[in-house]
């Protein structure tokens, strides 16, 4: 007699749930994706502080571990208002191309006078160029406090945030400082890692 | 909705000979095979940690004439950081730099912990020993002393031990003087030159 067997199925597994995770962990790092900016690579220390630095409105002075300082702003209008503001004062004129161009850089490092020829190399050559870093020398030309200005014309609400990298060297930063001083701000913002507060610390 | 399979096919009492009904099982291995090689894009392009910031206020530059003069600091009252090379820290507590005791009590520390104890036993010391202004400030101030060897990473981290150490008035003097200059000697030489 034959037997009255339960029909044989391959063994499948519902994949429903799990898809389901996988497409709502999808969604939510596509939502919250900042992109890793490749332009220096700065470590920056850390500090107990807990104010975030704001996202919007913000200029950045970032100093890498050489001591070549760097200089970006957040919006690309301001950049290019900002690229013109500093053509007037120094007499140079960029065109609309190189003001496209430079619109793109989050953030970039060259003297004045080596500008121009950067922001007629094509776009896939720009990130090759080692650059050289803004000059910051209390005793030689500084631009720094030039392009700060120009910033500032371009968009006054903007805030001011340093970013420097562990290993950079204190007087580099005393010439930022001097350069910042100059143009009568007194006060900033120093971006730093997030620390655990030591073991009986209070928040006052 | 992994396996949406259509139940039946009628009912099979009318004899009609039908053909066979395919599965309409879709097969999502791929589709979450896609999914999950996409979070392991994203989860590692992302920066999660967003940074913080401290604020930094300094004095303003420009020299008014209507300034208030403060009277010098006493060095009783004191705690001068120097911040030297290798991350370490000279420290003088309570001496002058030309004091004929400073070249004894010139002390060396390291950054966290051991300079937050020695912050806040001179803090506790001064603080004790000297009574308030007539602001209603504590009498312990800190000198931090940058030297052309230390690194932006020890400059934050001293004004890190001013924030949980709650030393509320602290000085970043950049210039260094002749006498303490002569004292450190060749502890903030750069080794370039």
């Amino acid at each position: 007699m034959a037997k009255v067997r339960p029909k044989k199925h391959a063994p499948h597994t519902d994949m429903t749930a799990m898809t389901d995770v996988a497409f709502l962990l999808l969604t939510f790092f596509i939502m919250t994706a900042t992109f890793k900016s490749n332009d220096a690579e700065i470590t920056t220390p850390s500090s107990i502080s807990q104010i975030k630095v704001p996202d919007d409105d913000i200029m950045v002075i970032s100093i890498d571990k050489a001591g070549k300082v760097f200089f970006g702003v957040d919006a690309k209008p301001v950049r290019a208002a900002m690229l013109e503001n500093i053509g007037q004062s120094k007499g140079i004129t960029f065109t609309e191309t190189e003001k496209a161009k430079f619109a793109l850089q989050s953030s970039f490092g060259f003297p004045l006078n080596q500008l121009k020829p950067w922001l007629n190399m094509s776009k896939e050559q720009m990130p090759n160029v080692k650059q050289p870093g803004i000059p910051v020398d209390s005793t030689g030309a500084s631009e720094l406090a030039d392009w700060v200005y120009a910033a500032r014309k371009a968009n006054s609400q903007l805030r001011i945030a340093l970013k420097g990298d562990n290993l950079s060297k204190f007087p580099v930063f005393k010439d930022v400082l001097s350069n910042l001083q100059s143009q009568n701000i007194n006060k900033f913002n120093l971006i730093t890692g997030s620390e655990q507060a030591p073991a009986g610390y209070t928040n006052d | 909705m992994a396996a949406i399979e259509e139940s039946g096919g009628g009912g099979k009492g009318d004899g009609k000979v039908r053909g066979k009904k395919m599965s309409t099982r879709v097969d999502m291995t791929p589709m979450v095979d896609l999914g999950f090689l996409l979070i392991t894009f994203f989860m590692l392009a992302t920066t999660m940690s967003k940074p913080t910031s401290m604020s930094l206020a300094v004095p303003d530059k420009t020299d008014k004439e209507d300034q208030e003069k403060t009277e010098p600091l006493k060095a009783s009252k004191v705690l001068t950081l120097f911040m030297g090379s290798n991350d370490d820290v000279y420290y003088l507590d309570g001496v002058a730099a030309d004091d004929d005791k400073a070249e004894a009590s010139l002390k060396t520390v390291r950054y966290g912990f051991d300079l937050r104890s020695v912050i806040f036993a001179s803090q506790k010391r001064i603080n004790a020993a000297n009574p308030k202004d007539e602001k209603g400030n504590d009498p312990f101030v800190v000198v931090i002393k940058p030297t052309p060897v230390s690194t932006y990473k020890n400059m934050v981290d001293v004004l890190d031990e001013m924030a949980i150490t709650k030393s509320k008035r602290y000085a970043l003097v950049e210039s260094l003087t002749d006498s303490e200059k002569k004292l450190l000697g060749d502890k903030i030489v750069p080794a370039d030159q």
